[in-house]
Formats: C-alpha cells, sequence, structure tokens
C-alpha cells in the first residue's frame, strides 16, 4: 500500500514541474533532470512585443531553443511595457502549464517578485533577464539567492560609450543627457554610467532630462536645451532613438560641426550616423542574444546547478572604425 | 464690444501673452530668433492634429485614435519611400497617407453614425485597432532611410520661419475658412448645437458628421508626413498620447466637448500656449515631474476660466438681447 503511494507520488513529480504534494521533497527535487525522451517546457515571458528589441530578443531566444532542441519553448508577451497585471498573469499561467523554468524579462522591477518567489516555491527555476529585479524586494521575499540575472552591465556600457565622447570633445566641454523613463532601472544605470564619463573626463553636465526613450520627445527636449545653454558640445543620449531626435535638433540649429553625440543601443537606424561620425559612439549590448542567455542558464539550472546573482553578458563599443 | 471680446479668443489670446512675457523674464534665450523657431517645428504637429480634432469636436464627437492612426499613416507611406529617390514615389507616399487618414477618419465617422455608438467608443477601438495594425505592418521595427527630399524640407525655412510650421499654419487656415466662411462649416456648428434642427431643416446630419471625422483622418495623413519630415525615422510607436495634447489644444482654445462651440484661431492658440508652456519650462530647467504638474494646472485653469467666461456671456446676452442668434457664435 505505501509502496503504491511512493510510486503514484513519484509518477506525479517526475510529469509534474511543480509538486506541491511533495511535501517533504524541496522545490529543487521535484524540477530535477527530466526523464530521457521528455523535453521540459521553459516559459519566456518578454515585455512588450509591440518593441523592435523585444521583437528580436523572442525571435533569437526562439532560434536558440531551436539549435539547442532539448527545450519546448514558449513565449508570452504583453500589450505594452507597463502592463504589470497581464505579466503576473502570464507567469501564473507558467506555473499552472508545469514548465520547469520561466525566464523573465519583468515590467517592473519589484511588482513583480511576488509572483515569481510563488513560482519558486512551487520547484520553477527563475531566471531574470533585461531588467534586474530589486535586491531589496528579492531578499525580503527570501529567493535573491535563487534567481540569477543575465544581463549587460548598463552603467559600463554607458561609462565606455560616453567616454568616446570625452575623447572627440574633450576636457570642460559643455554636456547634456537624455534620460530614458524615470524609474526604469536600464535608464537608472545607463545615466550613472554617463555621469561616471562625465566625471573622470572633467566634461561639464549642464541639463540632464527625460525625453521618454522617445525620438519625437528627445527633439523637442534637447532643441530647448540648446536654445538654454548655446555652447553645448556633447549629448549623451541613453538611446538610439533619442539620438535620432537630438540629431534632428542639432541639424536644423546648424550646429553639426560643433555637436557629438554618443548613444546606446545600436539600431540599424544610427548607423549612418555612426560612420559620418556624428555619433561617436554607441553600444551594442546583443539584446537579441538575452534571452537565448537566459535560456542557457535555466537549462543549467534544471540540470541541478545552483546559479544566482549577477551573469554578466557581452557588450560591445560601436565607433566609427567597427560599425556594420 | 465687450461681448466679442468675451466669448471670442480674447482670453486664450491674453493668456498667451502673459505666458510669453513671463518667460521673457524668467527663461533665458526665450525671447531668441532661434528659440521662436524651436517652438514653431515643436508645435507643428499638435497644431495641425488639432485642426482636425477641432472639427469633431465641433460636430460632439472625439477622436482618440489620432496618434495610433498617425503612426498606421507613417509606417504604410514610409515604407512606400524607404530607400527611393523618386519624386514620383515621395508624391505618391504623401497621397496614400492621407488616404489612409482619411479611410480611419470615414470608418471611425461611419461606424458611429451607422450604428449610434458614441465616438468615443469607436475611437478607443480604432486606437487599439490602427496600433496594432501598424505593428504588425512593420513588425515592430523602425523605418528609416527615408528620402532625402523630405527630410530637407524638415529642416526648410521660409522667411525665418519652419516650412512644417507653414503647413501647420496653411492648414489652421484652410480650416478657418471652412468653419466660419462657408456653408458647410455653419452646418458643422450647427449639427453641433442642435442636431435635431438641421436634420429637421433637410440636412444629412450623419454625413455631415462622418465628413469631420473624414478631415480629422486627413490631418492626420499630413501630420504624419510631417512627422517624418522632422525626424527621418517612422515608428510603429509614434504618436502615443497625441491625441490628448489635441484634445487639449482644442478645450484650450475655448471648445467645449458637447460640441457647437469652439473656433479655429483659439485652437491654433490653444496648441501655441501648450508649446510654449513646455519650451519656457524646459529653458528654466524645471525638472520633468514638476513640468507635468504645471501643464496639467494650465489645462484645468484654462477650462475653468472659460466656464465662468461662458456665464458671463450669458448674463450679457440677457442684458443686450438686440443680438441676432448665429449658430456660429464664436466662428471667427
Amino acid at each position: 500500500m505505501n509502496k503504491k503511494i511512493v510510486v503514484v507520488a513519484g509518477l506525479a513529480l517526475a510529469l509534474a514541474a511543480c509538486g506541491k504534494e511533495g511535501g517533504g521533497t524541496t522545490g529543487g527535487e521535484s524540477a530535477a533532470a527530466p526523464k530521457p525522451g521528455e523535453k521540459p517546457g521553459v516559459c519566456l515571458v518578454m515585455k512588450s512585443l509591440a518593441n523592435e528589441f523585444f521583437q528580436q530578443m523572442q525571435k533569437g531566444a526562439e532560434e536558440h531553443a531551436a539549435k539547442r532542441g532539448d527545450l519546448t519553448l514558449s513565449v508570452v508577451g504583453i500589450q505594452n511595457e507597463t502592463d504589470i497585471d497581464n505579466q503576473v498573469a502570464a507567469i501564473e499561467k507558467c506555473v499552472t502549464q508545469q514548465a520547469k523554468a520561466i525566464v523573465i524579462a519583468p515590467a517592473d522591477s519589484r511588482a513583480l517578485v511576488a509572483p515569481l518567489k510563488r513560482a519558486v516555491d512551487s520547484g520553477v527555476k527563475v531566471v531574470n533577464i533585461d531588467v534586474q529585479l530589486e535586491e531589496g524586494a528579492m531578499k525580503s521575499a527570501g529567493i535573491a539567492d535563487k534567481v540569477p540575472f543575465v544581463g549587460p552591465d548598463n552603467r559600463e556600457g554607458a561609462k565606455q560609450s560616453g567616454l568616446e565622447l570625452v575623447k572627440a570633445v574633450g576636457k570642460d566641454a559643455e554636456v547634456v543627457i537624455l534620460e530614458g523613463n524615470p524609474g526604469a532601472a536600464n535608464a537608472t544605470q545607463r545615466k550613472a554610467g554617463f555621469e561616471d564619463a562625465i566625471k573622470e573626463g572633467g566634461l561639464k553636465l549642464v541639463d540632464s532630462k527625460t525625453a521618454h526613450w522617445e525620438t519625437n520627445e528627445a527633439h523637442t527636449v534637447f532643441g530647448n536645451m540648446l536654445t538654454a545653454h548655446p555652447n553645448i558640445k556633447g549629448v549623451l543620449a541613453a538611446n538610439d532613438n533619442m539620438a535620432l531626435g537630438a540629431l534632428k535638433a542639432i541639424e536644423e540649429q546648424g550646429k553639426k560641426e560643433q555637436i557629438k553625440v554618443a548613444a546606446f543601443d545600436n539600431i540599424p537606424a544610427i548607423a549612418s550616423y555612426v560612420r559620418s561620425g556624428a555619433v561617436v559612439s554607441t553600444l551594442d549590448q546583443y539584446g537579441a542574444q538575452q534571452a537565448a542567455n537566459g535560456i542557457d542558464y535555466a537549462m543549467k539550472m534544471i540540470a541541478g546547478e545552483n546559479i544566482s546573482g549577477w551573469q554578466k553578458t557581452e557588450i560591445k563599443l560601436i565607433t566609427k572604425d567597427n560599425v556594420g | 464690444m465687450i461681448k466679442r471680446l468675451v466669448l471670442g479668443e480674447a482670453g486664450i489670446g491674453v493668456a498667451l501673452v502673459v505666458l510669453a512675457g513671463f518667460f521673457v523674464l524668467a527663461a533665458p534665450n526665450f525671447a531668441t530668433e532661434q528659440n521662436l523657431r524651436n517652438i514653431m517645428t515643436q508645435i507643428t504637429l499638435n497644431t495641425v492634429l488639432a485642426v482636425g480634432m477641432t472639427f469633431v469636436i465641433l460636430v460632439g464627437g472625439i477622436d482618440l485614435s489620432v496618434g495610433s492612426s498617425m503612426a498606421l499613416c507613417a509606417v504604410v507611406s514610409g515604407t512606400m519611400m524607404a530607400g527611393s529617390s523618386s519624386p514620383a514615389t515621395l508624391i505618391g507616399a504623401i497621397l496614400v497617407s492621407v488616404l489612409v487618414g482619411g479611410v480611419v477618419g470615414w470608418l471611425n465617422g461611419f461606424i458611429s453614425e451607422q450604428w449610434r455608438v458614441p465616438s468615443f467608443i469607436v475611437t478607443l477601438a480604432m486606437l487599439n485597432i490602427a496600433r496594432g495594425a501598424a505593428e504588425r505592418y512593420t513588425d515592430a521595427a523602425t523605418i528609416y532611410n527615408l528620402p532625402a527630399a523630405l527630410n530637407d524640407f524638415g529642416t526648410l525655412t521660409l522667411i525665418g520661419i519652419p516650412a512644417v510650421f507653414w503647413v501647420a499654419v496653411l492648414l489652421a487656415g484652410a480650416g478657418w475658412f471652412v468653419l466660419s466662411r462657408t456653408v458647410f462649416g455653419r452646418l458643422i456648428y450647427a449639427t453641433g448645437n442642435n442636431e435635431e434642427a438641421v436634420r429637421l431643416s433637410g440636412h444629412k446630419t450623419s454625413r455631415i458628421k462622418i465628413a469631420a471625422f473624414v478631415i480629422a483622418g486627413f490631418t492626420v495623413g499630413i501630420a504624419a508626413i510631417l512627422y517624418m519630415a522632422r525626424l527621418n525615422i517612422a515608428s510603429p510607436i509614434l504618436g502615443q498620447g497625441y491625441e490628448l495634447n489635441a484634445i487639449a489644444a482644442v478645450v484650450i482654445g475655448g471648445a467645449s466637448l458637447m460640441g457647437g462651440r469652439g473656433s479655429m484661431v483659439g485652437t491654433f492658440l490653444g496648441a501655441c500656449l501648450l508649446g510654449v508652456l513646455t519650451n519656457g519650462l524646459l529653458l528654466m530647467g524645471v525638472s520633468d515631474f514638476e513640468r507635468q504638474i504645471i501643464t496639467g494646472l494650465v489645462i484645468l485653469v484654462a477650462v475653468v476660466l472659460d466656464a465662468y467666461r461662458l456665464r458671463l456671456a450669458r448674463k450679457l446676452a440677457v442684458t443686450q438681447p438686440a443680438q441676432p442668434a448665429a449658430p456660429n457664435p464664436v466662428a471667427s
């Protein structure tokens, strides 16, 4: 009798990623290596699929999963980047569908911690990509040592891009920063990186404002900055889209020779400006590969490895010399 | 005379002058030629969208889809002309943009008239549909490599004034002419004031209302081209929230969301006021968060003052009953 129960329970555990009835068994064991021939399910929870960046990331992930061939990938996206509720629902769906691991680009660095803790508690491995979950919130939820962050060092990247601007405009030059969305972790980190470069290079920061990652707003904001500070020599834009807006304002005000731009992201539209020298640098953080990297770590964790903390991924400075 | 001043756009005009005067004193470099040019380019899009929105609001409707349909117009025409330098393609793309806008506008108007659904809901649905369509059309990619001629037009100035702003001024002028000097314009006001009366006098009000939405759609198509001329890219995520800026300009300009009251001059001044406000606050170095709060407060003050203005106007109307009741008391 007893033996039978054990067998049944064992079967249930083998089939389920999150055998809650496991009682004494820890989550780690319940999500142990799958039976031969059975591919583990990995859930990729994305942000807005309306964003080119996440589209590429998803494409990269799907190609990577097909190449690996040892997992079943399902991708869930949300309507826009602040649609937190739907992301929570997506996580719950992944747990219900008994995925072995969740790879997530969180829409909010705090709000997603609680649902992710529930996932971790039911034995699902969680890998954080793109925007880092807040450490304090993770610690108080007790999952800080269970959820690794796989992603680039935005601060270091922004600093590298900023230092190229230092070379181009020289010491004491007046510069401004165009920030990303207030409160977004990558926006904060990029700003910090730019500030590091400004400090190290001895530049003079005269203004710093958000243009919400957006071209038209950057055009307005930077156009006005230039009026307020006519001697601006350099712009540090936290993404390429904002750099494009600033470039148009520079062109309109006839200051092409005077002002150089440092940017971030390396989108196709920026390449011609890098070639012409108007943009001295941008930074490729291999966005398309971020989700793929996350999947690799998730698979390692499913295989039993314990991984936590920040797993830094590759970044590459793009200048006139190596632009495609 | 007093009545005209109170009823007309004098209020918003005075507010604009006071605000500009304040920034001349408080914001460094505000009153420079370059900055005035900046303000003009910055308010171009909103002015164009607000011109179309005025027609829709005057017939008692609202169009929440303008930002999204602008993105749709931009990606469709942008894809068409990307990488091309032929003038024919450029002109074709401009026409396509205006056409796509017009079709979306017609759908908005037709659906809400045919099934008597409030345009608020229809255009809210269209906001999603157009955005989704734009994203689907480009797979969410940003379009660049637009014709150099378009880019040149975006930076061109004529008599010291940006060419794109000339387009906005011309459109506002045309809108003013239609609203205040044509029978169609009178019908627009009359439909907003008393739809039943217009119907009883033998006019098809649904046609007038659909026409207002189509006009708004045309302006959206033009705004999309101006966006690309100015920024040299087209993105399916452009224009988010633009509908609200356009509505704000129209309402600050003294229009009633119930329809029948408002004017093109008011709308133009409303768009200028919003643009001057953003520009001046940025020059003063006001932080992003405070800037949002102040912009919101200005919209509130504008509508509250407008309510006062109306009450005063009614009082004056009672004391001077000799004035004939024109269907468009504010049209000028």
